[in-house]
């Protein structure tokens, strides 16, 4: 369960004070997949990164499954992110230097303990890349490369992903292998799903449409039954 | 769930990685290191062999098991109890005595004498222990037999003789029978002037040489049965000459240990520095490197890393990077270490055995790593403040710049400040390992700090002024001198750093030339007119008179003779204190056992009275005390002293004290007594004169005519002599100090290496526009040039500026070097554009669409 509170997010640019997202209020229950879309500078990668626990708000509350993750300091935080979320980012990130195999370990070895090779090759075959598991990022295609970040995200078994444009820096062919990915690992790990993406045949396949516009939510749009059955 | 750090072994491997990535630009990093631990290993390293060839040989470097010097003839009473000590020791145990003077030496039928060192010994019994290695080869006793003399290589060189030639010394002529090629034990001897001769003792005896109360230092060599106890026969010889420097095999040679340690610790603080700007290369590196790796930091941290195993992983790389320049500093400092001896010179007259330093490797392998971390963890400690929200978004939060934000920021660095001056303090604690001196330590650990904040102020506005003028005429100027000016502003440019570092070496070269310029010049020119330029030592009493007869009639003299008796007296107590419990008062021992003191019953020419006053009868029991060694003994008027003169013991009381001008023979001498007081006793005769440089060859040629045996000094020999050990020293230093140059350069180069993504970019998109590779290299040509030229002026004006406050402690007159500070400028400006062009030629060939495309 993901709770916002009347969220604010400023930021500070020289003596200029930019108001990113403006009183964001919303609820997400556990296991539910959420688009959130909008413009470009709408706000949405931002409260992405606040709900993720990736940087603080402003103002405001922002709860994980009852856990106040708005005021938590940054040992804290990164055990939040750590355990709780996976994340799967529009240019990958991907580590360069290490290989598919060790940058889906890595959370693993971050978070868990150095065990979870098992569950790397598991994830990384699950991806169709187990003949590329000793490749490192220069050498993968970018649809094999968000493929690996796609088992990274899933390799602690967090209870929410979260993903930024998942399928924005892919040709449609690649974008949709991932997405339908990202939606299969969803679904048989009964993870809670954030999405932001401004691709409305991606967002059509949410349970929930939130639309931000000038850094405050204008529609939030309830599970069309087709997907709530789905879930 | 358990929350787990990340391993060690894992982020060794994401370290070891990440250095993979960009080989070049960490390598300067390890070259930074190796530089400071090569000098600080070849130093130390040199040093430890040099004290290990020290013990080893200490037998040898004595020339016996134990050495007894005295300076002035043994009485017959000490002889017998010498003779008394062997005696009880056994047939086994042997003594001779070794005696080294001042002297004059010619050729004959070339009456130009040359002042040697003589040194007399008896060929049957020395050396007990070593060598005397002699070309053509034959045994010591062959060479010296009858009138015959063995000669240094220097003296046949300066006096262009032969072997088979003869020599004159003082009223003999003896035959050069072989050249001294190595005495065993020259470090024993004193520092001497002029080449060395060698006859025998008997030969000594015969020449004439040796009058009573005549400078010469004596050494009583003892070799010992190998049962005797050296603490027992020590105590034995100590009794029987307690005048006498006693010193036995086992301390090798305290002063030469003792110089040794002094200048290990003065070079070592010299590497330090090296290794210091080295380890601010390394810093300025990492610091680099970590912005370079943001977006990895950032993705790390949206994963769960926390700080701490990103700073692990930091940590790891650095630690990594630091061993492998220290070791191949320590490979290096072999290196230097085998080199650093034709660099000394003829400051050590010893051949060094050299060995592997394990000590001086595993200083600086320790040295290297800990300046290293030190200097690095302010810059890694930098990771706490990513923020893992840059995966998402590069629109950082910038903050005000506001006064009290810029306040609020930097408090939000306490940790790093308080890093550095942990990282002060450790260096204050490096530097007292490196002197053994606590004084020392603090005093480098704040001139360093006051150094690095005044260089960095320097660079700094060096670099607004720089800004200033060219915002007002840029769009004047030619575009590639315009856009190689601005790329000193580059962001992540460490322009600063590399001013101040660079700038540091400059410094310190040109500080100790300046230095040593200064204090030449200094010496040439107080040497006035009336100062005496030639000085005679050992006058008889019944040559004095003839002397001075003999000056009044020479041609050139400016400034008649002027002789002093000097009469040898052992200080008893000073107001009731014995001279054993003196030691307190930092007057050598050697000056009150063996004190020159001299007669006058009226105030001596260019001495002023002080306080007190002069007696008036010849029989007072009184004493007259030069002002500074008054201080140091703690005497004033009124003070009781007793002397011993010749086995009499007599107290007087001091009444007077003066200040003696400089421009007299006067000067040398401390004590002033009575005429009356002092009869009888055996005197040597002291005297100085001016004589015009043109005629005081033909002058010393009449003087050895007349009187063989008075040895002359001149005074242009003695400039020479000092400026040949000055330069020896100034060029040890000026080589340690290269590599501080070389560390500023590396900074230059890593500095240059790690904005080479940047520069490339920039000269692909150039390209793209239509520049061509010969405007690239102009561009980049002004932006080395101009950042040599201002660390060349930073560095040039904080050694002026140094050599001025030290020049006035000195009371030395300063004046500005306008040739070295010119050279110092242009040479950093020369070095700076090569080493930026080694480091970045690789660009020049780049297609822009290789660059282009990797975007």
């Amino acid at each position: 369960m993901i709770e916002v509170r009347n969220v604010t997010k400023a930021i500070q640019n020289g003596s200029r004070r930019v108001e990113i997202l403006k009183g964001i209020t919303l609820s997400i229950p556990a296991g539910q997949f959420v688009a959130i879309v909008g413009a470009s500078g709408s706000g949405k990668s931002t409260l992405l990164g606040l709900l993720a626990g990736l940087d603080t708000p402003s103002t405001g509350e922002i709860w994980l499954d009852g856990t106040p993750i708005h005021n938590l300091n940054e040992t804290a935080l990164a055990s939040v992110r750590g355990q709780k979320i996976g994340f799967v980012f529009q240019s990958y990130q991907l580590i360069a230097t290490l290989t598919a195999l060790e940058n889906v370990l890595l959370p693993h070895e971050l978070n868990l303990d150095g065990s979870g090779l098992q569950r790397a090759r598991q994830l990384l075959q699950a991806v169709g890349l187990g003949e590329r598991m000793e490749h490192y990022p220069v050498q993968l295609s970018g649809g094999e490369q968000q493929r690996v970040a796609l088992a990274r995200a899933f390799v602690v078994e967090p209870p929410i992903v979260m993903a930024d444009e998942p399928t924005g820096n892919l040709d449609s062919t690649n974008g949709k292998l991932v997405l339908d990915l990202l939606l299969e690992r969803n679904r048989a790990a009964k993870t809670t799903l954030v999405l932001v993406t401004h691709d409305a045949d991606v967002a059509a396949c949410a349970d929930r449409k939130i639309v931000l516009k000038d850094g405050m939510v204008v529609e939030d749009t309830l599970p069309e039954p087709v997907h709530a059955g789905q879930n | 769930m358990a929350r787990h750090a990340l391993s060690w072994t894992r982020a060794a491997a994401i370290a070891g990685r990440d250095l993979k990535s960009a080989p070049g630009k960490f390598a300067f990093v390890v070259l930074s290191v190796a530089v400071g631990v090569a000098a600080l290993v070849g130093v130390r390293g040199f040093s430890e062999s040099f004290r290990k060839t020290l013990s080893t040989e200490s037998r040898g470097l004595m020339g016996g098991d134990l050495s007894a010097r005295v300076f002035r003839l043994p009485t017959d009473a000490e002889n017998l109890k010498v003779a008394a000590v062997l005696k009880k020791y056994g047939s086994e145990a042997r003594s001779t005595w070794v005696v080294e003077t001042l002297s004059m030496a010619s050729l004959t039928g070339n009456p130009a004498p040359v002042l040697v060192t003589l040194k007399a010994v008896d060929p049957a019994e020395y050396p007990y222990y070593g060598k005397a290695e002699l070309s053509p080869a034959m045994p010591l006793g062959q060479a010296l037999e009858g009138d015959s003399a063995v000669v240094a290589e220097e003296f046949l060189i300066r006096t262009n003789a032969h072997v088979g030639e003869s020599l004159q010394l003082g009223n003999r002529s003896f035959k050069i029978t072989a050249i001294l090629t190595q005495e065993p034990d020259r470090m024993s001897a004193g520092a001497g002037m002029g080449p060395r001769v060698m006859i025998s003792s008997d030969a000594l005896a015969r020449s004439g040489l040796q009058a009573p109360g005549s400078r010469a230092s004596r050494r009583l060599l003892l070799k010992l049965p190998q049962s005797a106890d050296a603490v027992a026969v020590r105590k034995d010889v100590e009794n029987a000459l307690p005048d006498a420097q006693v010193m036995d095999f086992r301390e090798g040679n305290p002063a030469l240990s003792q110089g040794l340690d002094h200048a290990t610790a003065i070079l070592s603080l010299i590497c330090l520095v090296a290794m210091v700007l080295g380890a601010i290369g390394v810093a300025m590196a990492m610091h680099a490197h970590l912005e370079q790796r943001m977006d990895m930091l950032a993705i790390l941290k949206a994963i769960g890393a926390r700080s701490s195993d990103l700073l692990r992983i930091f940590l790891v790389q650095t630690l990594g990077l630091g061993l492998t320049g220290a070791l191949l500093g320590v490979a290096a400092g072999g290196a230097v270490m085998v080199i650093l001896p034709s660099v000394f010179g003829k400051l050590i007259p010893l051949r060094t055995q050299l060995q592997f330093p394990w000590h001086a490797a595993g200083a600086g392998l320790a040295t290297g790593l800990l300046t290293t971390l030190l200097f690095c963890l302010p810059p890694l400690l930098d990771v706490r403040g990513v923020r893992p929200v840059l995966v998402l978004r590069r629109l950082v939060e910038q903050g005000s710049t506001s006064f009290r934000e810029r306040i609020r920021r930097l408090a939000g660095r306490w940790i790093q400040m308080l890093f550095s001056l942990l990282t002060i303090a450790a260096l204050g604690c490096i530097a007292w390992a490196l002197s053994d001196s606590v004084e020392v330590a603090w005093r480098f650990a704040a001139a360093f700090a006051i150094t690095v904040v005044v260089l960095l102020t320097l660079a700094w506005v060096a670099l607004r002024v720089l800004r200033f003028t060219l915002n007002r005429v840029r769009l004047r100027l030619p575009s590639s001198l315009r856009h190689g000016l601005a790329n000193l502003y580059r962001p992540g440019n460490q322009s600063a750093a590399v001013l101040a570092s660079l700038g540091t070496g400059v410094m310190l070269i040109l500080l100790v030339y300046l230095m040593q310029g200064s204090l030449l010049r200094d010496l040439h020119e107080t040497a006035s007119p009336k100062l005496p330029n030639i000085f005679l030592i050992d006058v008889t009493s019944d040559e004095a008179q003839g002397v001075k007869e003999f000056f009044r009639h020479q041609q050139g003299v400016t400034e008649p003779l002027d002789l002093m008796p000097v009469v040898s007296g052992r200080i008893v107590s000073i107001n009731s204190t014995p001279l054993e419990k003196l030691d307190d008062r930092h007057v050598p021992r050697r000056m009150l056992e063996n004190a020159e003191l001299s007669w006058s019953d009226t105030l001596p020419a260019g001495d002023k009275l002080v306080q007190g006053k002069w007696w008036t009868r010849g029989d007072a029991q009184e004493m007259a005390v030069g002002e500074g060694l008054a201080k140091r003994l703690q005497i004033g008027i009124g003070s009781a002293v007793q002397i011993d003169l010749g086995g009499t013991v007599h107290t007087v009381k001091v009444t007077a004290l003066y200040r003696a001008d400089g421009q007299h023979v006067g000067a040398r001498v401390s004590f002033v007594l009575p005429r009356e007081l002092l009869k009888g006793q055996s005197t040597a005769w002291y005297g100085g004169a001016h004589v015009a440089t043109a005629k005081v060859g033909a002058l010393e040629r009449a003087l050895f005519a007349a009187y063989p045996t008075i040895t002359v000094i001149n005074l242009a020999d003695v400039f020479s002599r000092i400026e040949t050990v000055v330069d020896q020293i100034t060029f040890v230093i000026h080589f340690l100090a290269g590599f501080s140059i070389l560390a500023g350069l590396m900074i230059l180069a890593s500095s240059i290496a790690s904005a080479r993504f940047r520069r490339m970019r920039e000269a692909v998109v150039l390209k793209t526009l239509g520049a061509t590779r010969m405007r690239i290299v102009r561009t980049f040509s002004v932006e080395f040039s101009v950042l040599g030229l201002l660390a060349g002026s930073v560095g040039a004006i904080f050694a002026n500026g140094l050599t001025r406050v030290l020049l006035k402690r000195m009371e030395v007159p300063f004046h500005v070097d306008w040739r070295a500070t010119t050279i110092a400028l242009l040479g950093t400006a020369v070095l700076a554009t090569a080493t930026g062009w080694i480091a970045s030629y690789r660009i020049l060939g780049l297609r822009p669409l290789e660059v282009l495309r990797e975007e």
